[in-house]
């Protein structure tokens, strides 16, 4: 017994459990190495064993060609993963928002369950209905290819190309676009530190009167003033380099942030106590507002996903 | 040598390689022993590419594999089948008309 053939032997077999012929086959290659070792080596040793076994490769390698290799998913069909992905997305997306707004919760059959959830839950939710919805595609796609039948799936298009990351625009347009979010966030950080708020019914500050009261004004000031500090961020970065992940990080930042605004008791929000009609309508148009906000905001980050993705699979 | 030549090679040894072995087999073998015979024959070929190979081959029925537990070694000896001989009468045919077509075209660029 030779302590370090049977350790490769071993390695070859972990990589190629669950086939039958297992043992055949490592009984073959056994065979092939302890008569190469003392042919070319004069004798079977740990030493000659350890030179034949590096002449005939690593485990890995050894046991993949073994394999017959055919993918999980055909090449053919790797376009519909980001884009089915995207679209089960959408639905999924859509039903949570509407499981938010009228507080429900939806079971449809087979397998999609929303349950009822506040906007901070659908933060936590929407992630994992993400990968819920790639793993459902990728298992789809899986059957498909694994039944060597040619399936000609839909090829639904969005009125957006999604395909190929659009340029950004000249540099000139990129520092604009910088120096205006900086100087917006500079502006607002100062205006904050000052008067502690940024939302004033009147814009003379003689006659200043805050909008919500100081702990709703400081919430959404700052939840403001992080929104416009990413974008002015992620500007910045594109300014030399334009690295695929810039936006995905940066619009999932905001995702977060407008989860936080939705922490803020709205009905409370007003700094003067305003009749309860008016105060329902103010809460249902700051909800729809964010909401449209995060919707837009979300729209981006899954477009910048699938991005990366096809850049990932084009590689 | 060229890494874009090395995939090129590759690619043609694999075709190169069933080809060869089906003829090797006309006499039962045993791996080490074509390794060996190959490599005298001026070709080289990877031993984690033979097995596997054969093992396809026999799974189509074009080769036939025995143990020989006889000496103090088992080995598992290949052999050609009836079919496999059509496959490389086949296959034969094929090489036989690319390197026609090869050297009618590399003999008329010498020409011009």
């Amino acid at each position: 017994m030779f302590e370090k053939l049977e350790a490769y032997l071993e390695e070859i077999s972990h990589f190629l459990s669950g086939r039958q012929e297992r043992e055949e086959i490592l009984s073959e290659i056994r065979s092939h190495i302890l008569e190469k070792a003392e042919q070319e080596y004069g004798q079977a040793t740990e030493a000659s064993l350890g030179e034949v076994i590096a002449a005939y490769g690593p485990a890995r390698r050894v046991a993949e060609k073994y394999l017959d290799g055919r993918p999980i998913i055909a090449p053919a069909y790797h376009r519909y993963l980001f884009r089915y992905t995207a679209l089960f997305f959408a639905f999924h997306f859509v039903l949570t928002v509407v499981a938010v707004v009228f507080k429900k919760s939806f079971l449809m059959f087979p397998f999609l369950y929303v349950p009822q959830m506040g906007p901070f839950e659908s933060l936590f939710y929407l992630p994992t209905a993400f990968v819920f919805d790639l793993g459902a595609v990728t298992l789809i796609l899986y059957f498909i290819t694994q039944s060597k039948k040619d399936v000609k799936l839909p090829w639904p298009k969005f009125s957006l190309d999604i395909d190929e990351a659009k340029p950004s625009g000249r540099i000139i347009g990129r520092i604009i676009g910088f120096i205006a979010m900086a100087a917006l966030t500079t502006v607002a950080l100062l205006f904050y530190i000052r008067y502690g708020t940024l939302f004033f019914a009147h814009f003379n500050m003689a006659q200043r009167r805050p909008i919500f009261t100081p702990e709703a004004g400081q919430w959404f000031s700052l939840i403001l003033i992080g929104l416009w500090g990413i974008s002015a961020i992620s500007l910045a970065i594109k300014l030399t380099v334009s690295p695929p992940w810039v936006d995905a990080v940066g619009k999932a930042l905001s995702l977060v942030l407008l989860g936080l605004a939705f922490r803020q008791p709205f009905d409370t929000a007003l700094v003067q106590p305003s009749p309860e009609t008016l105060n329902r309508v103010f809460t249902l148009s700051l909800t729809i507002t964010l909401l449209i906000i995060c919707i837009l905001v979300a729209i981006d980050f899954i477009k910048a996903l699938i991005r990366i993705g096809r850049k990932k699979l084009a590689r | 040598m060229d890494p874009e030549i090395g995939n090129f090679e590759t690619e043609m040894n694999r075709g190169f390689l069933q080809i060869l072995v089906l003829a090797l087999l006309e006499k039962d073998m045993y791996g080490y022993a074509m390794v060996r015979t190959i490599r005298d024959l001026g070709y080289e070929v990877e031993e984690n590419t033979l097995y596997p190979l054969l093992r396809r081959l026999e799974k189509n029925g074009w080769v036939k594999s025995k143990w020989d537990v006889s000496e103090d070694r088992p080995r598992k000896f290949y052999g050609i089948t009836d079919e496999g001989r059509s496959l490389r009468a086949e296959l034969l045919g094929i090489w036989r008309k690319q390197d026609q077509i090869l050297s009618q075209l590399t003999e008329e660029k010498n020409h011009v």
